[in-house]
C-alpha cells in the first residue's frame, strides 16, 4: 500500500510522552481527552462509546507492544492522530498478550476529504511493523522526535 | 426529541459504518473477532430508538449514505450549505432535531 503522509495529522497538543493509564479503558480515555481538550471532539461520551465498541470488534493492538485505537465518528470533522507512550505498558487484550507501550489513536469523520483515513491506518501499521522504528518510538520524549521518526523513512 | 435520541442515532450510524468497514480494516492487519457481538449491540441500540426516527434514519442512509452529518461553522458537512445561525443556537440546546433544507440530512452541531 502507498504510504500516506501522517505529519499533517499529528498535533503537538495530542502527544503524551508518559501516559498515566494502567487499564485499557483508561488508555482510551486518556488519549481521547486530548481530542476533547483541543476541541476536535465535543462530546466525549459519544466517541468513547464508539472506541469501546471498536475494541469489541477486536482489539486494536497489533501485538509487539503497539496499539492503534481508531474509528470514524459523526461527532468530528477532522482526521487527527494522537500519540501516547506508556513506560510500564497497558494490558490491551493483544493476541500476543504483550502490554502496550505505544499508542496511536486515530479519529476520523465518516466522510473524510480525499478518503485518507484507511491509508493513514495502513501507513501506521507499516511503520509499527518495523522493529527499529518501534524501538525508537519507545524512547521518544518530544513531539519533534516523534515527527522526525514518522517523517524519516 | 431530546439530545440523547440524536446521540443514539449518531452511535447507531457510527456502528453501522464500523460494521461495513470491518473487512477493509481487517485487510490492513487488524484482527477482527467480534462481528457478531457488534451486530447484537447494533440491534440492541436500534431497539431503543423510536420507530419513526429509526425509519427516517434507515431511509436517509439508503438514499444518501450518511443520515446524520456534522455542522461546523454553521455549514452542513453533507452538502456545504450554510445553516441559519439561529437554528444552531437552538440545536445546541438539544430541544429539537434539525434537518438540512438542502440535502435533507439530520444535523449535529460540532461547535
Ligand atoms: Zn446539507
Amino acid at each position: 500500500m502507498q504510504r500516506h503522509e501522517l505529519r499533517g495529522h499529528l498535533r503537538e497538543a495530542l502527544f503524551i510522552p508518559s501516559m498515566k493509564a494502567t487499564t485499557k479503558d483508561q488508555a482510551l480515555e486518556e488519549l481521547l481527552d486530548l481530542f476533547v481538550a483541543e476541541r476536535y471532539v465535543r462530546n466525549k461520551q459519544l466517541v468513547l462509546e464508539m472506541l469501546r465498541q471498536r475494541e469489541m470488534l477486536g482489539s486494536t493492538s497489533l501485538g509487539k507492544g503497539v496499539a492503534v485505537p481508531h474509528g470514524r465518528t459523526t461527532a468530528t470533522a477532522d482526521v487527527i492522530i494522537a500519540f501516547g507512550r506508556s513506560e510500564k505498558g497497558v494490558h490491551f487484550d493483544a493476541s500476543d498478550e504483550k502490554p502496550v507501550t505505544l499508542f496511536f489513536m486515530v479519529i476520523a469523520p465518516h466522510n473524510d476529504e480525499g478518503n485518507i483515513y484507511l491509508p493513514i491506518l495502513g501507513s501506521l501499521v507499516t511503520i509499527l511493523k518495523d522493529t527499529k522504528k518501534r524501538n525508537a518510538l519507545n524512547k521518544v520524549t518530544t513531539f519533534a522526535e516523534l515527527v522526525a521518526l514518522i517523517d524519516g523513512e | 426529541m431530546g439530545n440523547s435520541e440524536l446521540e443514539q442515532l449518531i452511535s447507531l450510524q457510527d456502528l453501522d459504518l464500523m460494521i461495513e468497514e470491518s473487512q477493509e480494516v481487517e485487510k490492513l492487519g487488524f484482527s477482527i473477532t467480534g462481528c457478531s457481538e457488534l451486530r447484537i449491540a447494533r440491534e440492541e441500540l436500534a431497539a431503543k430508538i423510536s420507530k419513526p426516527l429509526l425509519f427516517r434514519y434507515e431511509r436517509l442512509r439508503k438514499k444518501l449514505k450518511r443520515a446524520i452529518v456534522p455542522v461546523k461553522n454553521d455549514i452542513c458537512l453533507g452538502c456545504f450549505l450554510h445553516q441559519p445561525t439561529a437554528i444552531g443556537a437552538q440545536a445546541r440546546e438539544g430541544v429539537d432535531l434539525f434537518t438540512c433544507e438542502n440535502c435533507g440530512r439530520m444535523l449535529y452541531w460540532l461547535d
